[in-house]
């Protein structure tokens, strides 16, 4: 079992609070398949095998008491051995190295790359088995906690203005069907404008145009970026995607025609008006598509009281 | 149309209290459970009737400014509903008739007035 590689001393502050603040039981596998004394290890090795795990606790009737754990290696030794048929209790490990649900992830990250073992139970303060906790489920914790702090990051990157009038930008990655966060983009650049008070009418169409490119992103590419311009005179918002394209453009942009799912129409999306309405709202309007490599659409509204050009 | 008037005269439950909610005037009301024409609708302040019980109703109404949404045929929210619409000051209401009973009774309201 390999080490997971994460100084417990020296690691940016940011990872170092995360394995404090995450206690073992956040973290742990809380459905714990167990087996009793009794049961023969040939069983067990079928457990295993079904249920792709490689140690089962040893446990009382109830599955709270813990005996033992037989891993992978007793089978394998049993195999070897030749008394397969055994029961758990004459060869399972009893020397355990237990955790405390209420103990931080970060002793379980040191318990790993200390002791030889792949898992270690989980107890609770009345020493009864709560859970299970392996490399993998720590892998991916940090992941999914990481993830959400780059996602923040991200968030707060402000691309210094590029071009000449320009005063602000901002870009937002948008995935595939990801309706979790659907509607953020659009919900910041609304919050980002409605620090400068503009007109509601004018901001409300903006929101628009942005929500609508925004939700198209969500549900018909395979993911892309909307990029926000804030110019004196204007606003522009541009939808870039990976694909796959849109093959009749000009069918596209009729109201009612669309290539949206069952789900996705279950989710209140989906009745083909997204582009034309997003056109309604814009002053200027250009989709350029190509089958196979990705679809850009670009909507420009013009600010009140500013000649546009 | 006053909030207050929906409350009278529809049975429902609040879930919800959004920004302003004792003095909210509602322009109109817009009955669809598709996001797509909400997002259409030329007006603003308006109630949302829907039975549609997901994020993207608050999101909508939070885009397109209407300050309330009803929804209709005892739907609950799903959790992340009231979560946003807390966060977005939006009033959220769930009545047990359907949308049909819901626009006859309002319309009947604002057809006497």
């Amino acid at each position: 079992m390999s080490t997971i590689p994460i100084n417990t001393q020296e690691s940016p502050p940011f990872l170092l609070d995360l394995i404090y603040r995450l206690k073992v039981k956040d973290v742990m596998t809380k459905e714990v398949i167990t087996a009793q004394r009794e049961t023969p290890l040939r069983q067990i090795q079928y457990i295993m095998k079904e249920k792709g795990i490689t140690g089962v606790p040893i446990t009382d009737d109830e599955g709270k008491r813990l005996f033992g754990i037989v891993s992978m290696d007793d089978i394998i030794r049993a195999l070897d051995g030749g008394y397969i048929q055994d029961p758990a209790e004459r060869w399972m490990s009893r020397n355990l190295i237990v955790l405390e649900d209420d103990m931080p992830l970060q002793f379980a990250i040191s318990y790993l790359d200390k002791f030889r073992y792949g898992r270690f139970p989980v107890l609770n303060k009345d020493r009864e088995l709560v859970g299970i906790i392996t490399s993998r489920d720590i892998i991916i914790a940090l992941l999914v906690e990481v993830n959400k702090e780059v996602e923040k990051l991200e968030q707060r990157i402000v691309q210094p203005p590029s071009k000449p009038g320009e005063e602000a930008r901002r870009i937002y990655h948008v995935r595939k069907y990801d309706f979790e966060n659907a509607g953020k983009a659009s919900a910041g650049i609304k919050k980002l404008l409605m620090e400068r008070n503009l007109d509601p009418k004018t901001l409300r169409r903006i929101s628009v145009a942005a929500y609508e490119l925004e939700m198209n992103l969500i549900v018909h590419s395979e993911g892309g970026t909307l990029t926000f311009r804030l110019e004196k005179d204007r606003v522009e918002i541009e939808a870039k995607d990976r694909g796959p394209g849109i093959p009749d453009v000009e069918q596209a942009m009729e109201e009612g025609f669309s290539t949206a799912n069952e789900w996705i129409r279950s989710l209140g999306f989906g009745a083909g008006m997204g582009l034309p309405n997003a056109k309604r709202v814009s002053n200027e309007f250009t989709i350029d598509s190509k089958v196979g490599e990705g679809t850009t659409v670009r909507a420009v509204i013009y600010l009140p009281g500013q000649s546009a050009s | 149309m006053k909030l207050e008037t929906v409350l009278q005269r529809i049975p429902c439950t609040i879930i919800v209290k959004g920004k302003g909610f004792d003095e909210l005037d509602l322009r109109s009301i817009v009955a669809s459970d598709l996001m797509s024409d909400v997002l259409t609708a030329v007006d603003d302040r308006f109630l949302i009737v829907t039975s549609l019980n997901s994020e993207q109703v608050i999101r909508t109404a939070d885009i397109v400014g209407a300050p309330a949404v009803l929804l209709v045929n005892g739907k609950q929210p799903q959790n992340g509903m009231v979560r946003l619409a807390e966060e977005f000051g939006i009033t959220l209401l769930s009545t047990p008739l359907p949308t049909y009973k819901v626009c006859y009774l309002l319309g009947c309201f604002l057809e006497s007035k």
